[in-house]
């Protein structure tokens, strides 16, 4: 006669989620691990150095007190990319009717940003070519909608895989491959525009 | 149309799948042999190389100027949304007091107020408590010879005020 096995319910704790909830619960460590990435992400879809650090921080916040929430489906960069993607779509919310500052950071940045990149060991006319592309990169990013342009940092900047990126942003994998496929074609025209 | 070298579709295709298991071998195998879909493959993958260096060197540089522990939210942050809720519930309750104000003092101040036949009342009472007084000080300082003549005030002061202010007058005139 063949041993019942345990059954297991719904609600039932996961060693794994007990590790990552445990993990969650150190918000140092937490902070430690993830804020570069989390704050990048924040950084390059609101193109605001000081909302960005507003959205970071209360992504950590929210991990952390929301943490008995965590299903453990998914990585805790994952989990904190979504919320950090909620919180980053209701910055972008708000921030709508503010399009004179919106317009005027991203005029100035892409040249700003482009300036302070380092080149070491490329002739001056390389430099101005790379300065030249990545200026065009830049400008085609942020003029991406919003949901093309957070799946393409996702992707090209975080490295995430596809089915992450669908999780993290709530979105089918063929969305997110729908999404991106749009984003390199507005990159591609960009790039050949200036050519 | 079908043509010999890759489409941007497939390209991108490419860009997408590279490292996983879902990469085609048919666009591999055509890239291997095709130079000018390589130079444009590896024209757009150098531009979001180019740009994921500068973003996270951007990225890096910004972070650098920031400090590394977490900071505690400012307090103004936090309850802007129910310090909104707040002053919404409370400008209508301050526009009812404000409204009410006046009522709550005209209710208060009713009592003082009086109308134009209770003022009529009270002078005719205070002019008769007048009378009364004269009548007494006129009842002092009339002499006994006259005092007949008081009592008819008297009466005349029951029947009217304004005969016996009158006679009142008359015999003060007369002393």
């Amino acid at each position: 006669m063949e041993a019942l096995e345990p059954p297991i319910y719904a609600g039932e704790l996961s060693p794994v989620r007990d590790r990552m909830i445990a993990e969650l619960g150190d918000i140092d460590t937490l902070c430690a691990t993830y804020r570069s990435r989390i704050y990048r992400y924040a950084l390059l879809s609101l193109r605001d150095p000081d909302l960005a650090e507003s959205v970071t921080q209360d992504c950590f916040l929210k991990a952390h007190r929301a943490r008995e929430e965590f299903r453990g489906d998914c990585s805790i960069a994952t989990w904190l990319t979504r919320i950090a993607t909620n919180l980053i779509r209701d910055s972008t919310r708000s921030r709508k009717f503010q399009f004179w500052k919106t317009a005027s950071n991203t005029a100035v940045e892409a040249g700003a940003v482009a300036d302070r990149l380092r080149s070491p060991g490329i002739s001056p006319e390389t430099a101005m070519v790379v300065r030249e592309q990545l200026v065009q990169v830049w400008d085609s990013v942020a003029a991406l909608p919003g949901k093309q342009r957070s799946v393409f940092l996702l992707r090209f900047v975080e490295e995430m895989e596809l089915p992450e990126i669908a999780t993290a942003m709530g979105l089918h994998v063929g969305t997110v491959k729908s999404h991106l496929h749009r984003a390199l074609a507005a990159v591609r025209k960009a790039m050949e525009r200036k050519r | 149309m079908k043509t010999d070298h890759l489409s941007a579709w497939e390209q991108e295709e490419y860009i997408l799948n590279q490292g996983t298991e879902q990469q085609s071998p048919q666009i591999l195998r055509h890239l291997v042999e095709c130079a000018p879909c390589r130079a444009e493959v590896a024209q757009l993958e150098h531009g979001i190389a180019i740009f994921r260096g500068a973003a996270v060197e951007w990225s890096s540089q910004c972070l650098a100027t920031r400090p590394q522990q977490l900071q505690p939210v400012p307090l103004r942050r936090l309850p802007i949304t129910a310090m909104r809720w707040a002053f919404a519930a409370v400008v209508p309750l301050v526009l009812l007091l404000l409204a009410l104000l006046p009522l709550h003092l005209f209710h208060l101040s009713g009592p003082q107020i009086t109308h134009p036949a209770v003022q009529i009342s009270a002078a005719q009472i205070s002019d008769d408590a007048l009378l009364e007084q004269v009548d007494e000080q006129v009842s002092v300082a009339v002499p006994s010879s006259m005092e007949s003549l008081t009592h008819l005030v008297s009466a005349d002061n029951n029947s009217g005020t304004a005969n016996a202010a009158a006679g009142s007058k008359h015999i003060v005139q007369t002393n």
